[in-house]
């Protein structure tokens, strides 16, 4: 469905992405791990097109991504949930939610959507009318996930949903993730968190200092080597 | 109505253009040190018109903004790729280049005997549309409101509408709005523009007020001032510059105790403000828990929700 | 570029559709002296009017005199007082109380046969009090 091949994105003279190639699957979720300053936050600045790529491509069921705006990858049905910066804070809940549906004109189905996202995350419905910023940590996240729902993506990607979040936390986020993959969402996972995001996927990426040094389906690589090969060798419980 | 109380509401009255015009672009995030250029451009603009081409106010103050707002959009395309910092000296070095070009310009025309027009420092003198047309001074307050009341409703309307939400979008965190979908670029400038408008029908305005100007009134005082009043009023709503001029020209002005040190007032003032309110004191979250009692109060609902963390 | 190429014809045309409008009202020109009152800040100021075209001395009139400074608009204004008229013909005499020494806008109102204002703008300092002239350059804050 998502095609990503040779791509090299610079800061300056820094290669961040030295040349990777990597495919998403329609209707499947694929996860990409790797220690930081791997290049996954870059990668997916890239596609989302915040960053302009200096070779490769990007395709969309074909078509070709780069070059064109963040608005336009947007319109394409790409959304992506950034790290760290998940919601407007000074808005409400509601008029963030109403953020993600900016390009879309059919009101009638955007409040039925909205509706739908109060169903499947009670507790922005909630506070709806309360500021984005005073939310948790894992509302924040649940926040920013709906609203990429909103713009009713072909594609998710979300970069780290689980960083800074308790433990009780993630494991409902990767609940909600599991649910909308069932539902027919592709998406796209950057995790640090391997343990939880193997049990997940369908498919993974492991990624080192700008490139793809793995490539398979969770079952094929133990997951003691995954875990050690994404945070560079050092041992930590996932 | 006392003379005095006149001209200091007047005074408030034209300010709060400025103030509203450097608000606008707060809101989308951006620090204007500049929007007195846009100010004088409306000023001078308006004044010829009126003074030199005879044209009627309303239409001198509507080409003033026009021209304002052509100004303010062939700045905003180059300097608004810049970001936050450059952006602002930008629009410092871009309003002090204004002043100087209009301690240059000078252009009369001759009437009723007396050269009328802009001559370089000297200023601008007679504008004396007000006077030529018997208009009162009362009456002429009375016109900067209902325009001021115009401008607010406006606003009011903006800040409820898409791009209301869009400005406040990008000024929150232009990479997550951008994210969304929007052209972010676009309503940078859209919001510049309407910005030029403004502090230009505040300068056309003022200028009929005082009947001259001059290029030192346009210096970077004022626009620092016009920045300040949102930062202190605050961002949450086009009420808070309001609230920012009404403290300043009308507080510090009237209580006279504070005279010579009322710079040093002020200044105390923003600092205090931007350590302990950064977003002034109308901002979001108190604009937002008002909304909510608001609310409630109409609907007369039991919940009250769990309240801010 | 092209938004104000256009806007300068409209400009155009519209000034060519607008004759200059007469003006038969008399305007009033105004020669300010200000000393020193002996207080810090407080000048007594004698104001002559005159008709701008005549020169003929204008008497009768409700005057009052306030001030405010350029380099800040709106900002510092002093309240206007009433002048009182002088036995010399067109002459009129105020005390004005500034916020503090630098530039400043005399601003001289007229009621009563002449509507008009007038304005001189002065450089009040410790000791004495100049016109501002063109090319002095920028003052006092």
């Amino acid at each position: 469905m998502l095609d990503v091949s040779e791509l090299v994105t610079t800061y300056g003279k820094i290669e961040a992405l030295k040349g990777v190639s990597l495919h998403v699957a329609g209707g499947k979720i694929t996860c990409l791990l790797g220690p930081n300053g791997a290049g996954k936050t870059t990668l997916m600045m890239t596609i989302a097109g915040i960053l302009r790529p200096r070779r490769g491509s990007i395709k969309l069921e074909g078509a070709e991504l780069v070059g064109l705006s963040p608005a336009k990858i947007v319109s394409r049905g790409i959304a992506l949930v950034p790290e760290n910066r998940l919601v407007f804070p000074e808005m409400s809940v509601r008029e963030n939610l109403l953020a993600g549906a900016y390009q879309r004109r059919d009101k009638s189905e955007i409040a039925a959507d909205m509706e739908r996202m109060y169903a499947r995350f009670p507790q922005l419905k909630e506070r709806r009318e309360q500021l984005a910023g005073t939310l948790s940590g894992g509302e924040q996240q649940m926040l920013a996930v709906a609203r990429a729902l909103m713009s009713r993506p072909r594609v998710l990607l979300m970069d780290e949903p689980s960083l800074g979040l308790a433990p009780l936390i993630v494991a409902e986020i990767f609940d909600i993730v599991a649910a909308l993959n069932r539902d027919g969402t592709t998406m796209l996972l950057v995790e640090q968190n391997a343990h939880m995001a193997l049990k997940v996927a369908h498919q993974f990426f492991l990624m080192e200092q700008g490139r793809v040094t793995f490539q398979g389906t969770p079952g094929q690589l133990a997951e003691d080597e995954v875990i050690q090969r994404a945070y560079l060798g050092t041992r930590r419980a996932g | 109505m006392d003379d005095y109380l006149v001209s200091v509401l007047s005074n408030i009255g034209v300010i709060s253009f400025v103030a509203l015009s450097a608000y606008l672009l707060l809101l989308t995030g951006e620090i204007s040190f500049g929007q007195q250029a846009f100010f004088a451009i409306g000023a001078y603009a308006a004044g010829m018109a009126t003074a030199m081409w005879g044209w009627p106010l309303a239409l001198g103050i509507a080409w003033g903004a026009a021209v304002g707002a052509a100004c303010a959009v062939s700045l905003g395309i180059p300097t608004l790729r810049l970001r936050g910092l450059q952006f602002s000296i930008a629009t410092l070095a871009f309003a002090e280049m204004v002043r100087i070009l209009f301690e240059l310009f000078r252009y009369q025309v001759d009437i009723d005997g007396e050269p009328v027009g802009p001559n370089g420092t000297d200023g601008f003198r007679s504008i004396r549309y007000i006077f030529d047309h018997n208009i009162e001074t009362f009456d002429f307050m009375m016109l900067i409101y209902t325009m001021l009341a115009v401008t607010l409703a406006g606003f009011m309307l903006l800040e409820r509408s898409r791009l209301g939400v869009i400005f406040r979008m990008i000024g929150e965190d232009a990479t997550l709005a951008s994210l969304q979908g929007i052209a972010v670029a676009r309503y940078k400038v859209l919001a510049a523009g309407i910005a030029g408008a403004l502090a230009a029908v505040g300068g056309g305005l003022y200028a009929h007020l005082t009947t001259y100007v001059e290029p030192r009134t346009f210096d970077v005082m004022l626009g620092v001032h016009s920045l300040a009043y949102g930062l202190i009023g605050g961002l949450g709503t086009a009420l808070g510059p309001l609230l920012g001029v009404v403290i300043d020209v009308g507080l510090l002005e009237s209580v006279r105790l504070f005279a010579g040190y009322r710079m040093i007032i002020f200044g105390g003032l923003v600092a205090l403000l931007l350590i302990f309110r950064p977003r002034g004191l109308l901002d979001e979250r108190l604009v937002n828990r008002i909304g909510r009692l608001f609310r409630n109060a109409i609907s007369g609902s039991t919940r009250t929700g769990r309240g801010s963390r | 570029m092209r938004t104000i190429v256009c806007m300068l014809v409209a400009v155009a045309a519209l000034t060519a559709g607008y004759p200059q409008a007469a003006h038969g009202q008399v305007r009033a020109k105004a020669a300010v002296t200000c000393v020193s009152a002996g207080q810090v800040l407080e000048y007594d100021c004698t104001i002559r009017l005159a008709n701008a075209r005549s020169g003929e001395p204008l008497s009768g009139l409700t005057v009052s005199v306030g001030a405010d400074m350029p380099s800040m608009p709106g900002m510092h204004n002093v309240r206007a007082v009433k002048a009182t008229e002088q036995a010399e013909k067109g002459a009129y005499k105020v005390r004005l109380e500034l916020e503090m020494h630098g530039d400043w806008a005399v601003q001289i109102d007229l009621r009563g046969a002449v509507r008009d204002r007038v304005i001189s703008m002065l450089r009040f300092e410790e000791a004495d009090v100049t016109d501002v002239k063109p090319s002095s350059g920028r003052r006092g804050h």
